[in-house]
């Protein structure tokens, strides 16, 4: 409908073809499409990623001392609960907050990809981070603590951080579906992140009395260090510890019922 | 999937859109055929982007329908999403990722092979072969639009969604979208655009729908527009120039106010 006018006339001057309608890609095709450009991006981040690691790494180096006292298996997942908050809290959260408000999430969703491949390919991004954490917080520990695990304790202490990091991921994901603007998704996730170091850590180590060492047990940061603490030396593994993983699936399954339920695509309107 | 062939591109029907109690959008219907340009045109909050979210997918309408080359778009959103391109206001790409990946990226979510000749190829196309590398928060307001374009129809699609795509540009790059529009529609695709612009609405629409709370008031030419309003009073009390142009009959028909 190549067209001239004149007054009301619609002239057509050249017959129009409709294009032939292309084939749709594959789920696969589109997911690795996905992630090829989430991994990029998060690698184009990397100042960001290596303070999330950097973090963990110096608790490692520096209790050093209290490997006596409370043990390496103490020592590590303590740390690895603390890179597990920073991945779900601080990256995963700021970063869907951020894409969120500047539509990337809607310009993708107009092309042929499912929703769970935009949302999956995120996830998978922070599951890579995940593993890197764990495992680099693992190699730090053996090299400079000597903190030596069984083959069943890296690959048990690997898998229960993953578990773990779901908590974190899915408190994420309820926090930037509750709201909406980036600046507030941050400052909330940091309060929480921080009030997890402080309670969690410093209340395990007894430091702030039996109330707050008996509660932090059973918040995300207490059930997430029992459960990596328990994988990584499985002969310690208790009534407790299988206690404190049904709590960390059940916080799993709520904050992350909460985030999809609450969680927007757009900003606007 | 061979659904599309001798039909609208876009058919909207009674298209019905509430937020809350606000009925922005109520019973619109148009359609787009192939090798059409089709403006639709309003003041802000008329329910334009409404009825662009909708026919992309995006929102739900309360009512009606909206077909894309003969898919639902609520029914069968993944292929009535293959059939379309589109250009939305925002640059909202990764502003991390480079030219040269943010166009991979949109390939493979169409299914496109890109070999890195065919890459070449495209930037050269639009003059940005020496910004491959670049990451696209670093490019111009023009050259992202280029690159929005490219995107939009990477995949040959039937139907291309513009949401006012020349905001913002110099005339020179205006004009170059303008004949890439028209390119696009001589080969048969079909395009929705919404503007404010009644330039870009004369210069390269082929029909224009005036949209103004949530209702079309009009669906014609530009010229047809123009000759059936050109005696209305508020028509003439708008026309500035002594002679009646489209920007007057739409002032005339939707208002001299201003929107919020």
């Amino acid at each position: 409908m190549s067209s001239t006018f004149s007054s009301t006339e619609l002239t057509v001057t050249a017959p129009a073809t409709l294009p032939a309608p292309r084939a749709l890609p594959s789920a696969t095709t589109v997911f690795t499409s996905l992630l090829k450009a989430d991994l990029t991006t998060q690698w184009r981040n990397r100042r960001a990623s290596i303070m999330v690691i950097l973090l963990p790494v110096v608790i490692v180096l520096s209790w050093k001392a209290l490997i006596g006292k409370v043990g390496g298996a103490f020592i590590l997942s303590n740390a690895v609960t603390l890179g597990l908050n920073a991945i779900g809290l601080m990256g995963y959260t700021n970063s869907i907050a951020r894409d969120r408000e500047k539509e990337i999430f809607q310009r993708l969703r107009v092309a042929p990809a499912p929703n769970w491949t935009i949302m999956g390919s995120r996830l998978t991004v922070q599951l890579v981070m995940i593993v890197l954490m764990t495992a680099i917080v693992m190699i730090v520990g053996y090299q400079y603590d000597h903190i030596v695990l069984s083959v069943t304790g890296y690959i048990a202490g690997l898998l229960m951080a993953i578990a773990g990091g779901a908590v974190y991921l899915a408190l994420g994901q309820a926090i930037v579906g509750r709201i909406s603007n980036p600046e507030t998704v941050n400052a909330t996730s940091r309060l929480i992140y921080i009030a997890f170091i402080m309670v969690g850590m410093f209340g395990e180590l007894g430091m702030l009395g039996d109330f707050i060492d008996n509660t932090v047990k059973y918040t995300p940061y207490g059930t997430v260090k029992s459960i990596v603490s328990g994988a990584m030396t499985p002969s310690t593994w208790t009534s407790q510890t299988t206690l404190a993983l049904l709590i960390t699936l059940g916080y799993t399954i709520v904050f992350a019922f909460l985030g999809i339920r609450w969680f927007k695509w757009s900003t606007r309107g | 999937m061979n659904k599309s062939h001798d039909q609208p591109v876009l058919r909207v029907e009674n298209l019905d859109i509430y937020y809350g109690k606000f009925h922005a959008v109520q019973r619109v219907s148009f359609e787009v055929q192939p090798g059409e340009i089709f403006g639709l045109l309003g003041p802000n909050g008329a329910g334009k982007t409404s009825t662009l979210s909708a026919a992309e997918g995006l929102i739900k309408p309360s009512a009606g329908s909206v077909r894309v080359a003969g898919y639902d778009i609520r029914r069968q959103p993944i292929y009535a999403r293959a059939c379309m391109g589109v250009q939305l206001q925002a640059t909202s790409f990764q502003p991390e990722l480079t030219v040269g990946e943010i166009i991979t990226l949109y390939a493979g979510l169409y299914g496109v092979i890109l070999t890195r000749d065919r890459l070449a190829a495209i930037l050269k196309d639009i003059k940005l072969e020496e910004q491959v590398g670049k990451r696209f928060g670093q490019l111009s307001g023009g050259q992202q639009q280029r690159i929005s374009l490219v995107i939009a129809t990477i995949h040959d699609p039937q139907l291309v969604l513009m949401d006012e795509p020349t905001t913002g540009l110099d005339p020179q790059s205006r004009r170059q979208l303008w004949e890439r529009m028209e390119a696009m529609r001589d080969k048969g695709h079909g395009i929705l655009l919404t503007t404010h612009s009644m330039e870009e609405a004369e210069a390269v629409c082929d029909r224009i729908a005036i949209i103004d709370h949530g209702k079309i008031i009009t669906i014609d030419t530009p010229q047809a527009i123009v000759d059936n309003n050109r005696e209305r009073p508020e028509v003439i009390r708008a026309s500035r120039k002594g002679r009646i142009t489209l920007e007057d009959v739409f002032i005339g028909l939707t208002g001299a106010d201003v929107r919020a």
